[in-house]
């Protein structure tokens, strides 16, 4: 016989839509805990929050641009919570990361305007809620831009990105500082972890200043630390004496992973647990409700009883829904079932990678209040749902972080209900 | 306008008109060669990668059984350094006819292919993932081959000896005069400027598209229907031996382990248009089921892509034309147009298959000489390619170890094929090229798990900080790179590919958005 072990609520998935819904539930008073066979999709994120970026043009005010969305999508997320599930969701975010483990470090924005910000292509994104460290690279801003590449980072390259924001009337060049880290190729994490040494940063920024000319806003790729972002962007700053923003780049992304730390702290600052590694392998079903999942932790089996469960596990990226060679799909945590499967026989992609994408809204079916179709008390939150493209639209932390608010309140109200009566 | 002159003209840059060149300059002839896209690009880039022992025409077709069987030892020999000498099984599986066994052992000993029946307990010892339920297995010389690899040392051969080599110039028109052809004038994709070629005599190497390039010359009935097969690459190398169903040869019945991945292979349908590379659905999921008759679990693994290659397949439609050409055994043909057409000067050679590019290639120029009047003999059966002078075959690891020894001085660009900073570097001067899919064939940057979704960025990013380059070629570089390769995943995506591919959606959509680079 297996351990057992009981819950209020447990939440599948640790991405921004598990995680958020998780603390939401753990701040409410809710015993949560949190399984997932691994990190979610922070660390690949840019660590951006976009909620519109694309509609199909390029949305410059989200706030206003959501109700035109919604009424052209009916089927989307945002359609099933309303667009004024949203706002609350994003103040909730911006606050959690305030209080969290990295000193001073903050967001920015909302969904009055978008910031547009140069991608490491040096395409422009647009995005609602972006980490401090980015805010200075909004390129609506006046003045010249000098993009800095390091050399031991094989993934930013700043001429292409200088390049390209040239091509689209901004002034700007690209620099290249060679820095020691004791070998010849670094990622964005080690690089970052490098940006958390004061003496790390002082080498960096005696090179750097030389190559600056006055009054240049300073891109670097997203890797300004991983412990102490917020020290070490502003120490850089200061040194420089230039504005200095961040530009995302190829995973691992350390403004993403700075998302999943703030976030797992503050679940267990509410009391929340979160059991990496876990791997649903049984369901315990009564009447139309999931009572129990069972759960493969490093070698042993563990049944965690919950009134409630939330699945965020994702989409096709994370596994949680696979497409087998018979060109069926299938949702694999909970085996429930789904919706926008183009029929047999269509298209399931399109030849035009460009173009539309058929399967691309596969999702996890789910009634308007996100409870999954056939179920009394699984909710829905994240990349699983229906209906959306958020690669596309720019639109992925907004639909995970209003989701997994939207499940978190729905859970408490039946808590508060249940306990009244 | 420009103008060159040259002894032989070769149209066409796959094997047989890269095997031309080599063949012909080794001869001393002067040779221009021109091809409208890359080199191996055609037919010759779009194979599975079977350097064929001879088995599978064992029964079915002797005498080119025993045409492949002569090839495969010399091109062993003389292109060592494309071919990994992987081995091959001919297996009965419990879908083959058991009778066949037999006459394929026959067959075998009758055509000259050397064929050793194993114990199938024992094959399963070599090859694991094996259906265990077969009951015949053959070991023949069967190897992979990389034809990109073979048809540079080709080419490279024939530069050193003075040959010209054009890759993306195609031929718009071929002079002639009278009875004469003298040439022809070929066109840049890259430039749009136009050259001619003065030429003694004309070989249209041009495979599927020879008979279009037949009628340029205003030859009439020459006929070579494209032959559709299709290929797919699964991620990694399922087996290390060349295996084949020991049956009559259909559809499905090949598994060829090349570099990195494996590939099965393949269909035959015909078509009317050589540049028609339309996938099926019902094309895929039975080449998947044929694969998991060979290898159960097949479909478990991750299928990176599907492509097809158009065979040529010669019929020679002239009203009482030379007789040669017609009662062919051999799947290949030569056709002399001044003896077929009266027409001097110009040679085509078509239909065949890869393993016996080298022997196309010495009838080719053979016929060359009979009509310049020169006796010079063929040496591209003894001497070497390039790159193969030490004999000695191609190993898989070779990459991995020559990575190690440089470690720490370069950097590593792509992962899934150990390709590092320097070498792309290096291809780049060296091909003078911004188009990644060039590269890709030279390095096979990007054909790995990933399909380029790494990669791609950083390379463009290299490519822009070259001399010389600007900008709007480095977007173009990576745009066209990702969409090129997404036209042979999306037929087949599924799986922990499927994954991957919306991985890398997010990489070039979310992260880079190269969709709205300005």
């Amino acid at each position: 016989m297996s351990p057992s072990l009981s819950y209020d609520v447990v939440v599948l998935g640790a991405g921004v839509a598990g995680l958020s819904a998780a603390t939401q539930l753990a701040e409410g008073g809710a015993r949560v805990c949190v399984l997932a066979k691994g990190v979610g999709s922070t660390h690949l994120a840019p660590g951006t929050v976009d909620v519109l970026g694309y509609s199909p043009e390029r949305v410059e005010e989200p706030g206003g641009a959501l109700g035109e969305f919604i009424a052209a999508h009916p089927e989307h997320p945002y359609a099933l919570m309303g667009a004024q599930a949203i706002a609350p969701a994003l103040e909730w975010f911006a606050a959690c990361i305030e209080r969290g483990p990295q000193p001073g470090y903050s967001y920015t924005g909302g969904l009055a305007r978008n910031h547009l910000l140069p991608t490491a292509v040096g395409a422009i994104r647009p995005s609602a809620l972006v980490p401090e460290t980015m805010a200075a690279g909004d390129m609506r801003a006046a003045g010249p831009v000098c993009v800095v590449g390091v050399r031991v980072l094989r993934d930013f390259y700043a001429s292409v990105c200088a390049g390209n924001l040239r091509r689209a009337g901004i002034d700007a060049r690209a620099v290249e500082v060679d820095v020691d880290v004791g070998r010849v190729e670094a990622n964005s994490l080690g690089l970052a972890r490098c940006f958390d040494d004061e003496r790390f940063r002082a080498a960096f920024a005696a090179r750097l200043a030389m190559l600056l000319r006055p009054g240049e806003r300073v891109g670097l790729p997203a890797v300004l630390g991983l412990r102490d972002p917020h020290g070490a962007w502003s120490d850089l700053q200061r040194r420089l004496g230039h504005a200095v923003f961040e530009v995302p780049t190829l995973p691992p992304s350390a403004p993403g992973m700075r998302i999943y730390n703030a976030l797992v702290h503050a679940l267990r600052r509410g009391g929340g647990r979160l059991v990496l590694g876990s791997e649903v392998r049984g369901v315990e079903r009564e009447a139309g409700r999931v009572s129990a999942v069972r759960a493969h932790t490093s070698g042993h089996e563990t049944t965690y009883h919950a009134r409630w469960v939330v699945l965020a596990t994702g989409g096709f990226a994370s596994g949680a829904i696979e497409l087998g060679s018979d060109w069926r799909a299938r949702e694999t945590v909970l085996g429930l079932p789904l919706r926008g499967m183009p029929p047999a026989g269509e298209p399931r992609f399109g030849a035009d990678y460009f173009g539309p994408q058929p399967m691309s809204g596969v999702g996890v079916a789910v009634d308007s209040s996100l409870l999954a179709q056939d179920t009394e008390n699984v909710y829905v939150a994240g990349a699983a749902l229906p209906g959306a493209m958020p690669w596309r639209e720019g639109s992925g932390e907004g639909i995970s972080l209003a989701s997994g608010h939207f499940v978190a309140q729905a859970v408490l109200e039946h808590e508060v209900a249940a306990a009244a009566a | 306008m420009e103008k060159l002159s040259a002894d032989v003209l070769v149209i066409g840059g796959g094997a047989t008109g890269a095997g031309v060149a080599w063949d012909a300059s080794l001869r001393g002839l002067d040779v221009v060669l021109v091809e409208r896209g890359d080199l191996a690009t055609g037919t010759s880039g779009r194979f599975h990668g079977l350097l064929h022992s001879g088995g599978r025409y064992a029964v079915k077709d002797p005498a080119a059984a025993d045409e492949c069987a002569r090839e495969n030892v010399i091109v062993r020999r003389v292109a060592a350094d494309s071919v990994e000498d992987t081995g091959g099984f001919f297996v009965t599986t419990p879908f083959d006819d058991p009778a066949y066994a037999d006459r394929f052992a026959q067959g075998c000993r009758d055509s000259g292919v050397p064929c050793q029946e194993v114990a199938p307990a024992q094959a399963l010892r070599e090859e694991p993932r094996l259906n265990p339920r077969i009951s015949r297995a053959f070991r023949v010389p069967d190897a992979s081959i990389d034809v990109w690899k073979l048809v540079w040392a080709l080419s490279r051969g024939a530069q050193e000896r003075g040959a010209r080599v054009l890759p993306y110039h195609q031929a718009v028109a071929v002079h002639r005069d009278g009875d004469e052809v003298q040439g022809a004038r070929v066109r840049s994709a890259r430039t749009g400027q136009e050259l001619d070629i003065e030429a003694r005599v004309t070989v249209s190497a041009a495979g599927a598209w020879g008979g279009q390039l037949a009628a340029l010359a205003g030859i009439e009935g020459v006929h070579v229907m494209p032959g559709k097969g299709i290929m797919i690459a699964m991620n990694h190398r399922l087996v290390d031996t060349v295996i084949n169903r020991c049956q009559m040869p259909t559809d499905g019945d090949i598994i060829v382990p090349i570099r990195t991945v494996s590939v099965i292979g393949t269909t035959d349908v015909g078509t009317d248009d050589p540049d028609d590379h339309t996938v099926l659905q019902d094309e895929v999921d039975a080449m998947l089921e044929d694969g998991e008759r060979l290898i159960p679990g097949f479909k478990q693994a991750r299928a990176l892509r599907v492509w097809t290659g158009a065979r040529p397949l010669f019929e020679d439609r002239k009203e009482n034309g030379a007789s040669e050409s017609r009662d062919v055994t051999r799947a290949h043909a030569l056709l002399d147009h001044r003896e077929r057409d009266g027409v001097s000067g110009f040679v085509t050679i078509t239909g065949g298959k890869l393993t016996t590019y080298r022997l196309m290639a010495e009838e080719t120029v053979d016929a060359v000489c009979r009509q310049l009047g020169e006796a010079r003999p063929s040496r591209t059966a003894t001497e070497p390619l390039p790159g193969s002078e030490d004999g000695e075959y191609y190993r898989l690891a070779e990459r991995l170890d020559r990575r190690e020894q440089h470690l720490l001085e370069d950097q590593l660009i792509c992962e899934c094929e150990l390709i590092s900073r320097g070498r792309l570097e290096a291809a780049f001067r060296q091909r003078g090229t911004t188009d990644l899919d060039d590269i890709r064939r030279q390095l096979r940057l990007g054909m790995g798990p990933c399909q380029g979704g790494f990669c791609v960025y950083r390379t463009a990013g290299i490519l822009h900080g070259l001399d010389g380059i600007d900008t709007e070629q480095a977007n173009a570089a990576l745009v066209d790179y990702v969409a090129e390769r997404w036209k042979g995943e999306w037929p087949i995506l599924y799986g922990d590919q499927l994954r991957q591919a919306r991985l890398d959606e997010w990489i070039f959509q979310g992260i880079l958005d190269i969709e709205h680079l300005p």
